[in-house]
């Protein structure tokens, strides 16, 4: 990825790889703040009042949040040409828009690891910290965000109105346009906890359970055309069927949320009852994928993106186990007023994520790397299936850990202290805990072990199969095919 | 398309506008049950809050009453419980303005200092350090806990203040608070906003609260 | 079967949320039933012969 090379036609294209970039150094950064963190809870004077465990996780879940995006915002770039026939519109303001960004994500990142607290006035949370989870980004840098989001919003309108404006485009312009709108739910300050927390949930909830969802369920579809051919017609009809079905549990869903925070009852019985449906659409992905993957095997139409497709694959397992079966598990009152605010949460955060939107997003950086080199087929290679192996069980295995401390903590800080301060110190010095935060550890050291693995490979990938397609290695070369040209061997 | 679908099932337009349709009433739904609950989750005035009105967010001057929690055999659940008036730092006299002056304070500093990253408020945050929701109300800051004593302090509000200026003087556990440079001004105002915290109406969470010793008839 | 109401404001939801399950079953209806009248109306449209799309 990181080489000159590049047999991109559309600058489009060329925007999306800078942007696949940026993303990947993200993620370096998001692991990285996460085992810093996790070693604090094994060791709690490492880096103790040098970079406290707030910061490690202000970064963690911040340089997720933005690897994500970015990978996002890549991935539009690259296949809007690819949909609509023709060269971005305001692709030029596009590329401005990309080092704005970047520079301004640089410098948040930088305030928050160096100067980290501010004091309890409204200039702290316009230049240091905002100080609400997940939207820690100072108030400066949400309305720089807002702006990048409205140029890139203009650009892929623009261009879908100018050229073809496929179904997959359409959903896409739809659900971007939400996903944008929502942030500005989190651009206030109340001291009015409860209503802080009201709106704070629409920005989280609305985007990773709803429009974030809608996004992959569109990219996946977008991904199966590109890598085994899927036939486009079926691909829609089923976008449109999975938008139904996440929009239709997740907007309503976002009741599960209000359980506990200070809103009315009522929210019990639409939380339990619309978010239980949530798993439903994950589901249908997962069968959508695996019934066009067998479909088309049977036709012998080649994978023509191996790694993609295997990430593909965890995604939609990863999204239906992570988000699906380990949301569902804590997902009624009953059970949550013991789990709410426990290690449950970042058991199912971690695989959900992970499945979800990392795998995804992972799956179109290989597209994104078999398009810059030019190769007919991308096929796996000795460290991409050693870094989609690691990846994988590392995170299962971290939620693993994390559902047995949950489960620790939610029986014995919860059930058998009624969540007092002795309580938290109780479950959290258990033995089972920190067994469990023990295991965590190593497996969040895997998961490293894994994402150096997926680094290697996404920049050598593309020059090694290159070389050896040009040397006619690839002997069964005639039997890959492009999605242009079908099979005929 | 040239093709004709047979079956409504295999037909995209169909699909489309269900798609359509129910997200549309999904999002006039939600925006209709977000109008009901922010006029619920909306903060009472005190003229209610002295005239015992039922609310779920009190007041700022809530600070100048004893905050319970007890439980309630129509809802299920403990609920907070407004009493009579009781010194906050000496004082039970705090002005509505006081009284929201200083809990913006507390709110600012709570965002500024960053305590969501190891904390929960609410339930929702971090999972490093304890839940805060209804810290105000817990055992380990009455007299029969120990941060009193460690604290040299009389109350609950002082141990809770001169405990997060110096966190890293009162160590109780492996795992310390971090010097985060609140000042004197600041730590008021955050345990007022954990006061307040307290008294919100949360349904029931943190289950089981009200049973633990001390912890319902604080102070 | 119908519980009394518990919550701390009476509201057109909190009433709903009295019976078994009836608030759920409201919103259900809500988003489910028009589905029904754009299924009609698109069986129609094939039965007519209307190319999809």
């Amino acid at each position: 990825m990181l080489s000159k090379h590049s047999e991109v036609k559309w600058e489009s294209q060329k925007l999306a790889i800078n942007y696949f970039r940026v993303a990947i150094i993200l993620f370096l950064a998001n692991l990285l703040f996460g085992l810093l963190a996790a070693i604090q809870y094994m060791y709690p004077n490492f880096l103790f009042e040098i970079i406290d465990f707030s910061v490690n996780r202000t970064l963690h879940i911040n340089a997720l949040v933005v690897w994500l995006l970015y990978a996002m915002i890549g991935s539009v770039y690259w296949l809007l040409p690819e949909e609509t026939g023709i060269e971005t519109v305001g692709i030029g303001i596009g590329k401005l828009l990309f080092y704005v960004l970047t520079g301004a994500i640089a410098v948040v990142v930088l305030v928050i690891l160096i100067v980290q607290v501010g004091a309890g006035n409204e200039t702290t949370i316009w230049f240091i910290n905002e100080g609400r989870e997940y939207l820690e980004a100072p108030r400066w840098a949400d309305i720089g965000i807002v702006v990048v989001v409205l140029g890139f919003l203009a650009n892929v309108f623009l261009t879908a109105f100018k050229g073809t404006r496929t179904g997959i485009l359409t959903v896409l312009m739809f659900d971007l346009l939400a996903l944008a709108g929502l942030y500005l739910a989190g651009m206030f300050f109340t001291k009015n906890i409860a209503m802080d927390q009201f709106w704070w949930w629409w920005v989280v909830h609305l985007w990773v359970e709803a429009t974030w969802e809608v996004y992959v369920a569109a990219v996946v579809g977008w991904g199966l055309i590109k890598t085994i051919g899927a036939n486009r017609k079926i691909v829609e009809m089923w976008i449109w069927i999975e938008l139904a079905m996440l929009f239709g549990s997740g907007i309503l869903g976002l009741g599960h949320h209000y359980f506990w925070i200070g809103t009315p009852e009522y929210w019990w019985e639409i939380g339990a009852l619309f978010s239980a449906l949530e798993p439903v659409p994950l589901v249908g992905m997962f069968v959508h994928v695996i019934y066009d993957w067998g479909k088309q095997a049977g036709k012998k139409h080649g994978v023509s993106n191996k790694p993609a497709f295997a990430w593909f694959v965890v995604n939609t397992f990863g999204n239906f186990l992570g988000a699906g079966v380990w949301g569902f598990m804590h997902t009624l009152p009953q059970i949550n007023i013991y789990t709410h605010g426990t290690q449950w949460t970042p058991a199912h955060g971690h695989l959900a994520f992970y499945g979800a939107y990392a795998a995804i997003l992972i799956g179109m950086m290989y597209i994104a790397v078999q398009g810059k080199y030019g190769l007919k087929e991308m096929r796996f290679t000795a460290a991409g299936k050693w870094g989609i192996t690691l990846l994988t069980l590392g995170v299962l295995g971290m939620t693993m850990a994390l559902t047995i401390a949950g489960y620790q903590q939610s029986m014995i800080e919860r059930a058998e202290f009624g969540a007092t301060w002795q309580g938290y110190f109780a479950a959290q010095n258990s033995r089972w805990m920190l067994q469990a935060m023990g295991w965590r550890l190593a497996m969040g050291v895997v998961t490293m072990l894994g994402f150096v693995l997926l680094f290697k490979d996404l920049l050598t990938i593309g020059p090694r199969l290159k070389a050896e397609e040009a040397a006619g290695v690839t002997a069964n070369s005639g039997a890959a095919s492009t999605i242009a040209e079908p099979a005929q061997a | 398309m040239e093709e004709r679908p047979t079956s409504v099932w295999s037909s995209t337009r169909f699909w489309r506008k269900s798609a359509g349709w129910v997200t549309g009433v999904s999002a006039l739904l939600l925006i209709w049950l977000s109008v009901d609950t922010v006029a619920q989750i909306s903060m009472g005035t005190d003229e209610d809050m002295q005239a015992k009105k039922p609310m779920r967010i009190f007041p700022s001057t809530v600070i100048n009453h004893k905050v319970t929690y007890e439980y309630d055999a129509k809802r299920g659940h403990e609920v907070p419980v407004i009493g009579e008036k009781e010194a906050f730092f000496g004082r039970s006299d705090y002005s509505p303005e006081e009284a929201d002056a200083l809990l913006r304070h507390g709110k600012l500093t709570v965002q500024a200092k960053n305590c969501m990253s190891c904390h929960t408020l609410l339930g929702n945050g971090g999972y490093f350090a304890p839940d805060l929701t209804k810290a105000w109300l817990d055992p380990a800051w009455s007299e029969s806990g120990p941060y009193m004593a460690m604290t040299g302090t009389a109350t609950r509000e002082e141990a809770m203040a001169k405990f997060m200026m110096h966190p890293s003087t009162y160590p109780t556990h492996a795992r310390r608070m971090p010097e985060l440079g609140i000042t004197e001004d600041e730590a008021k105002a955050i345990v007022a906003f954990l006061k307040h915290m307290a008294s919100i109406d949360t349904n029931g969470f943190p289950r089981n609260f009200a049973k633990m010793n001390g912890g319902v008839n604080a102070k | 079967m119908i519980e009394a109401f518990t919550d701390v404001f009476p509201s057109f939801f909190g009433t709903l949320n009295r019976g078994p399950m009836t608030l759920t079953i409201f919103l259900h209806t809500l988003i489910v039933l028009p589905m029904f009248f754009i299924y009609f109306s698109e069986k129609k449209k094939i039965e007519r012969g209307e190319p999809d799309e």
